[in-house]
């Protein structure tokens, strides 16, 4: 692992960049986002989550599995291996979708 | 103000490219979709499509019109030809210069634009092969028919995504009407399985990985499907009189804009199509036997298409008739609602209600008769085609028995 890629699995800096990319996506400040925050409260429609997604496995290099017709108050599917669905809508529950893919992702080119 | 009856129907689709052909696949439910054969999967997420997969277009152009043709407009004039003839028209070079040829289409020629923009960045060519424009232009279809067959009168594509097909039947429709043209071939065409365009599906996060199963509450999303459909609309009277086939007459057209979301469906907009449509055709809401509908086989679809329904039907809703095509010929966007226009036409010729294949489970949001599975002979009178567009654009159609 790279040190520039250590730094980005660090949760801490997941976090952060996972709230920059809610707040750009959404055109709002990212002091307005808490952990607790749903999605929809902040005008998030259908669309703006799966731009959200989007930026998201630009940025981190991973696949988040999610359907729009879920989309604001959804669940996405875990694939890091628990088989659970996992809640996708609060900035919370993304942190830490993006935090488990990027763990298994680390886990598995450790490999 | 003239009837307006189909007399002829063309079709090249997932599940074959006769009348026949076509007609028992929906009553069979046997369904066109399956793993894409015809492009790379392995950059693909998404790796199933309703293909057209027995069309080999040397059997119908030689290789110098194949040169100026993308596959949607091969599709087109195969289907527009094969319409002509089911219809027994003979267009003289009188007749020809008042048949309109209006086609929908939802994305241009993207076969052709994919290959030629992989050329360019994938491949670093530095020339375009010179038929690229000709061949991807969007109005290709309507200009291959008009050269193919000397159609001279009204010539044009309509654009409106999923809802194209069934724009251009309504406005050919129109125009049959009020005389505007003497006869129309109408329809739609589409062939953009590409990679490049299954990656931009991909990413809307709409698109099934196994199969599309309408109004069931295990639906996974929508399938992606080529193909398609052409129609001869005239005149009751002119088809009466030289003896064609009458499939059913054309009652009603109605059109509405949702001016909301880009792609969610809007109920209270595609309830205001399909009242349009009751409203022109001159009908009560329980005079409609049977509604092709829209349904893709996404949530937001499927469940806003059935309140839409309800809001449009009120109490009729209750023994109306509803079954989509989807589940068998995957969604072929501009052409989807020619296809599905071709199947509403083909259920009152035949008085059978085609099923809503791959119906597994009642979902409580969708409580409407789906029709699942299994075709139903049913006394049908009069039927609604129904098409809903990304971009919040609604076009319904009433056809009536013959």
């Amino acid at each position: 692992m790279s040190d520039q890629q250590a730094a980005a699995a660090k949760p801490a800096a997941i976090i952060d960049d996972v709230r920059s990319i809610i707040a750009k996506s959404l055109n709002i400040s990212a002091d307005q986002l808490t952990p607790e925050t749903y999605l929809d409260e902040l005008g998030a429609e259908s669309l703006d989550v799966i731009e959200i997604v989007f930026a998201l496995e630009e940025k981190f290099d991973i696949t988040i599995p999610l359907k729009a017709d879920e989309a604001t108050r959804l669940t996405t599917a875990d694939k890091s291996g628990s088989g659970q669905d996992m809640p996708f809508s609060t900035v919370g529950d993304v942190a830490e979708i993006v935090q488990k893919l990027i763990a298994a992702k680390t886990a598995k080119a450790a490999q | 103000m003239n009837r307006v009856v189909v007399t002829g129907i063309g079709v090249v689709s997932p599940i074959g490219s006769t009348r026949e052909e076509f007609w028992s696949g929906l009553v069979e439910a046997r369904s066109g979709i399956g793993p894409i054969t015809r492009i790379p999967t392995e950059r693909l997420n998404i790796r199933i499509a309703a293909e057209v997969r027995d069309f080999d277009p040397s059997q119908h152009f030689d290789s110098k019109r194949l040169g100026i043709m993308d596959r949607f407009s091969q599709f087109a004039v195969v289907a527009a030809r094969a319409a002509v003839k089911d219809a027994q028209l003979n267009i003289t070079e009188e007749l020809a210069l008042s048949t309109a040829t209006i086609i929908g289409n939802g994305a241009g020629g993207m076969n052709t634009l994919d290959d030629a923009f992989w050329r360019i960045y994938g491949q670093n060519n530095t020339r375009s092969h010179p038929l690229t424009i000709p061949r991807l232009m969007a109005n290709a279809p309507s200009s291959l028919i008009s050269m193919d067959l000397g159609l001279k009168g009204p010539t044009f594509t309509i654009a409106s995504a999923c809802a194209s097909g069934t724009h251009a039947i309504g406005q050919a429709f129109q125009m049959v009407r009020t005389g505007q043209a003497r006869v129309a071939l109408a329809g739609g065409a589409e062939a953009c399985i590409t990679v490049g365009a299954m990656k931009a599906w991909e990413a809307l996060r709409v698109m099934s990985a196994d199969t599309c199963r309408p109004f069931s509450r295990t639906r996974s999303g929508l399938v992606l499907g080529e193909g398609a459909a052409i129609f001869v609309l005239e005149p009751r009277e002119s088809a009466v009189s030289r003896g064609a086939p009458i499939y059913g007459e054309l009652k009603g057209f109605g059109m509405s804009a949702d001016a909301g979301d880009i792609t969610a469906l809007d109920p209270d907009g595609a309830a205001r199509a399909m009242s349009a449509a009751l409203t022109d055709a001159k009908v009560n809401p329980d005079d409609i036997d049977y509604v092709n509908a829209h349904g893709t086989g996404t949530g937001l679809n499927d469940k806003g298409e059935t309140t839409a329904l309800h809001k449009a039907f009120g109490d009729s809703a209750e023994h109306l008739a509803v079954s989509s095509s989807k589940a068998v010929l995957g969604h072929s966007l501009g052409a989807a609602g020619a296809l599905e226009f071709a199947a509403t036409a083909l259920a009152l010729h035949h008085q059978t209600i085609p099923p809503t294949a791959n119906f597994e489970e009642p979902d409580p949001d969708c409580d409407l008769d789906y029709v699942p599975n299994t075709a139903r002979n049913a006394p049908l009178e009069l039927a609604m085609s129904s098409s809903f567009a990304f971009g919040g654009l609604n076009a319904v159609l009433v056809l009536g028995r013959a």
